[in-house]
């Protein structure tokens, strides 16, 4: 059953992507996106099978090997589950399933190239997630952010082309910097592997060339920001998600900046840049600035996808934030927010894809009383953006709540509560495009558009049950995690 | 403990019925209509079933060991009850009136969904334990605010909809911040383990932030009379019955019973609440609009609540509990004859107005027994309670305090007489109107009544509102 469930996570996109391009072309379209669909759920059933295992045996983490012996000393790479993978892991297969939704009814006659760039992007965040060595976590960086630029130009539009290009300038730099900085680390402490170059790395003001450390701590950081959009290296983010097809949106916006960057960041610091207060304090800092920047920028935006975008820089600012105070409760709290951020700025991301399908537009400025049309996009919309904004009872709330008292712990009262006073501009542009878009009287030229029916309505139901029952019933989460020692 | 059930059917019956309500009237509006009553007459009768034992000194508990000192629970001690039993009784008189009211509207709904979620919020706010519960209903009784302010869904009317949220939110915010700096001190967002302990100065701001952008007292107040764009049931339920009282109720639940205070404060916040009832009485004066007049008179009346809650005896804080009551009964009244006014003549201006009381009798009849109780004319309910707290403040540490507040209450029997007499009075200007629905006129009629009553036998909501204060300032 182990065996099964971990090998599961990297064999079957691969599995798929082979059984999809053996068939012929017409039959890989019509029945790509259903395997999609079987794949994305094995997935999130595997990841609780995977916690469930691990949870009953009292582990902290399952190694497991995909073709090698696992015991071989040279050129194994080992991979590992642990609840944090887990749980990314979940998260990866529910916004893909939220993407094949989309885009079953967005996509048109490019499912297949959709289907199998999807499946590339899901071995690409799969892996991330189960590496334990810098090169190999480099690969799938290089795997996932490869096929993102592919999927932001699927539909071949000049805005798609433009999205895509920046994307891969940005990307290109930033890979550049995080290879730059591992080829660093590895000269420094001669191996790759997170555990071996922890230990290395625990006296590395003694090292003999310690300064060049340095310049590989800052280019880790500064590549990993771009990829995470972190403020101020988010340029290229607002354009990506808002050129990129509906469906990719949810997709990009949902998970793939938040494994290559986050994720990625998130791994690193904890296995790797053990207890350097010096990393934790720039970020903290840079976590604090995109939360504001983020949320200020946001108010500003016409369109729903770009003010989407800049929640997104400020959610990972939370996230950031929660990692960086460096205590356990913070990185509970990341966790949690990782989570609760897929959740909700994937059901938004859904939201916009069904507007722009009924109206062909996501200019908010000619949008308004969408709410009497479109009643399950706008009120999903709404739960999605409370949880957001750290209204309770919403699951988001409660996320951003143990990232504040950790940071407020940990760090200072003054973080905290600037984070969290920061709440007020998330509620803003919630209200902005609230007002604009779903609330305030119906415009004359919407009075024929009908609600976005099938799949894309049901995403948008099933996300906001997963947001509000996450926040009803946190309490009880929060028992589990007591119960099982990690809170 | 016994009678936990109580409270969770208080609760939750509201909370999730209100769920139930939209589902419902897609079927049968009727039904959603008689159900949403209910459920809110459910409360009341909970409430009042709980009562005797809530003021038996044993109050009901319960609670929920969560790590991290997250600890949930619901605790109904007399405060809670009066304060519960208060805002359902008045809410459900609100709920009745919107039959005929709401009826010729469409998103009727979400109105009702909004509506008895607001007092299932408010049901759970009073008897919350922890500060996080309290900041949990708080936020959820914004958020119906804001949909319920944008009733209309005009633009403009949505834009107030959005300030009232902003602001609100904004003071909750602040005040969550205050929340958990307390909690770092303390280790616990459990009231019950937390009491009697100093809380800071910062604090103690950042807390009273939230409870002043609630309760909309000055400066945080702009919002109240911009969300007179509402239909009037809602303005009557933010007004009287929910909303400011939050406000009201925290800050007597945490400052009054729970935490110790600096003995500045028994100053600042009575100066706060004086300067707020005479700016705010000074606007009422010189509005036209006899909505906009009705809720800066709100905000003024809740300086006479604070005043009596903050002024630190004892006299003072049972006549400010008391005056939660009769100003509940009283401005709700006031508000849904406005609503009938303004649903017959079609316009807010007083100026617009005269003579109604030929055509409209019982609103005018029921206006002016509210009105009174207002004022503060005896024998209604609102003279005893007005008096107690001018007494409360004459005879504390700082008695000038009393002086700023008999001008308001003079300032409150000018400004209402004037839009009595405007509005009632003189030349008939709408001859062709009739009264509102049977529902809404016998709503207005009751509270009326009920604030003629409260004065008559006022033996007993003095009783008990002296009998929970002693309860409370002797633990």
């Amino acid at each position: 059953m182990i065996t099964f469930a971990t090998i599961s996570f990297l064999g079957l996109p691969l599995l798929a992507i082979l059984l999809l391009n053996v068939v012929s072309k017409k039959t890989g379209g019509a029945i790509s996106i259903s395997v999609g669909y079987v794949v994305a759920i094995i997935q999130m059933i595997a990841a609780v099978v995977c916690m469930a295992l691990l949870w009953m045996h009292g582990k902290d983490f399952i190694e497991f090997s995909l073709f090698w012996d696992m015991n071989a000393t040279l050129g194994a790479a080992k991979l590992s589950v642990d609840l944090f993978s887990l749980v990314v892991l979940f998260c990866i297969g529910m916004v893909s399933l939220a993407s094949l939704l989309t885009a079953k009814k967005t996509i048109g006659e490019k499912t297949l190239n959709y289907t199998n760039l999807l499946m590339v992007i899901m071995l690409g965040m799969n892996g991330i997630a189960v590496v334990t060595d810098l090169f190999s976590l480099y690969v799938f960086l290089e795997i996932t952010g490869i096929a993102s630029f592919v999927l932001i130009a699927l539909l071949n539009d000049k805005r798609g082309l433009e999205g895509a290009f920046k994307y891969l300038v940005m990307s290109a730099i930033a890979s550049a910097l995080i290879l730059g900085s591992f080829a660093l680390i590895f000269t420094q402490t001669g191996s790759l592997v997170y555990g071996d170059v922890a230990k290395a790395l625990a006296d590395w003001r003694n090292a003999q060339y310690a300064p060049l450390l340095i310049v590989g701590f800052v280019m880790f950081i500064a590549g990993f920001s771009i990829k995470a959009g972190i403020a101020p290296f988010h340029g290229w983010l607002p354009d990506a998600y808002q050129s990129a097809p509906a469906s990719v949106s949810v997709l990009l916006g949902g998970i793939v900046t938040k494994m290559a960057g986050v994720y990625a960041l998130i791994r690193v610091l904890n296995s790797v840049f053990v207890a350097m207060p010096m990393i934790n304090n720039t970020l903290l800092i840079l976590g604090l600035i995109s939360i504001v920047f983020g949320a200020v920028a946001a108010c500003g935006q016409k369109d729903f996808k770009r003010i989407l975008a800049y929640s997104s820089i400020s959610q990972i600012g939370y996230i950031i934030l929660g990692v960086a105070s460096g205590s356990l409760l913070g990185f509970v709290g990341a966790m949690l927010h990782f989570f609760n951020h897929a959740t909700f700025k994937t059901t938004l991301f859904v939201n916009s894809a069904a507007v722009e399908m009924q109206t062909g537009t996501t200019d908010i400025d000619q949008l308004g009383g969408l709410q009497a049309r479109m009643p399950v996009t706008a009120v999903s919309s709404i739960l999605a953006f409370l949880s957001m904004a750290g209204i309770p009872p919403l699951a988001g709330f409660w996320s951003k709540l143990l990232i504040i008292i950790a940071v407020w712990q940990s760090v200072s009262a003054v973080g905290g509560g600037i984070a969290l006073a920061a709440s007020i501009f998330t509620a803003a542009y919630f209200l902005i495009l609230q007002r604009k878009v779903f609330f305030g009287p119906l415009e004359d030229h919407l009075t024929e558009v009908t609600e976005a029916k099938g799949t894309i309505s049901l995403a948008a139901v099933l996300l906001s049950i997963v947001t509000v029952a996450f926040g009803v019933l946190f309490p009880v989460i929060l028992n589990f995690l007591h119960l099982q020692g990690i809170l | 403990m016994e009678g936990q059930g109580i409270i969770f059917v208080c609760i939750f019956v509201p909370l999730i019925g209100a769920f139930l309500l939209p589902i419902v009237g897609r079927v049968m509006p009727r039904l959603r209509n008689i159900l949403a009553l209910l459920f809110v007459i459910t409360a009341f009768v909970t409430a009042v079933i709980a009562l005797p034992q809530a003021l038996s000194g044993t109050p009901i508990l319960w609670q929920m060991k969560l790590p991290l000192g997250f600890t949930m629970g619901f605790f109904a001690d007399g405060l809670a009850v009066f304060m519960a039993m208060t805002s359902s009784l008045v809410a459900s008189i609100i709920v009745f009136y919107s039959f005929g009211y709401i009826e010729h509207y469409p998103n009727q709904n979400e109105y009702y969904m909004m509506v008895v979620l607001f007092i299932g919020s408010m049901m759970g706010l009073v008897y919350s334990t922890n500060l996080l519960l309290i900041y949990l209903f708080w936020e959820i009784s914004a958020i119906c605010c804001w949909r319920l302010i944008g009733f209309y869904r005009g633009k403009d009317i949505v834009l107030r909809a959005d300030k009232a949220f902003l602001m609100t939110v904004g003071g909750a915010l602040l005040m969550l911040i205050g929340f958990i700096s307390v909690y770092m001190q303390t280790g616990t967002f459990n009231l019950l383990e937390m009491q009697g302990n100093t809380i800071t100065t910062a604090a103690m701001v950042l807390i009273l932030f939230g409870i002043l952008s609630k309760s909309a007292t000055l400066p945080l107040h702009t919002w109240l009379p911009d969300a007179g764009v509402a239909p009037s049931p809602v303005t009557s339920l933010l007004h009287a019955a929910v909303l400011v009282k939050i406000g009201v109720y925290v800050f007597a639940r945490l400052f009054l019973v729970n935490f110790q205070l600096d003995p500045v404060w028994d100053t600042v916040v009575p100066v706060i609440a004086g300067v707020s009832a005479l700016v705010s009485a000074g606007a009422a004066m010189v509005e036209t609009d006899i909505k906009r007049i009705i809720a800066y008179s709100t905000i003024s009346q809740l300086g006479f609540i604070f005043l009596g809650l903050s002024c630190g005896t004892m006299v003072g804080a049972a006549g400010g509990l008391l005056y939660i009551l009769m100003h509940s009964l009283a401005k709700g009244g006031l508000f849904l004859c406005a609503g009938i006014v303004e649903h017959s003549t079609h316009t807010k201006d007083i100026n617009k107005m005269g003579g109604l009381a030929k055509r409209l009798p019982i609103t005018a009849v029921a206006f002016a027994l509210c009105a009174f109780s207002v004022m503060g004319i005896p024998p209604f309910g609102g003279f005893f309670a007005k008096y107690m707290v001018i007494y409360g403040a004459a005879t504390s540490a700082s008695p000038w305090l009393a002086v700023m507040f008999i001008i308001g209450a003079v300032m409150t029997i000018i400004y209402l007489l004037r839009v009595f007499i405007k509005v009632f009075f003189g030349e008939l200007t709408h001859p062709d109107i009739k009264e509102g629905s049977w529902e809404m006129v016998s709503s207005v009629a009751i509270l009326g009544v009920l604030s003629l009553l409260g004065g008559i036998f006022i033996n007993l909501p003095s009783y008990v509102t002296t009998f929970i204060i002693e309860s409370l300032l002797n633990l």
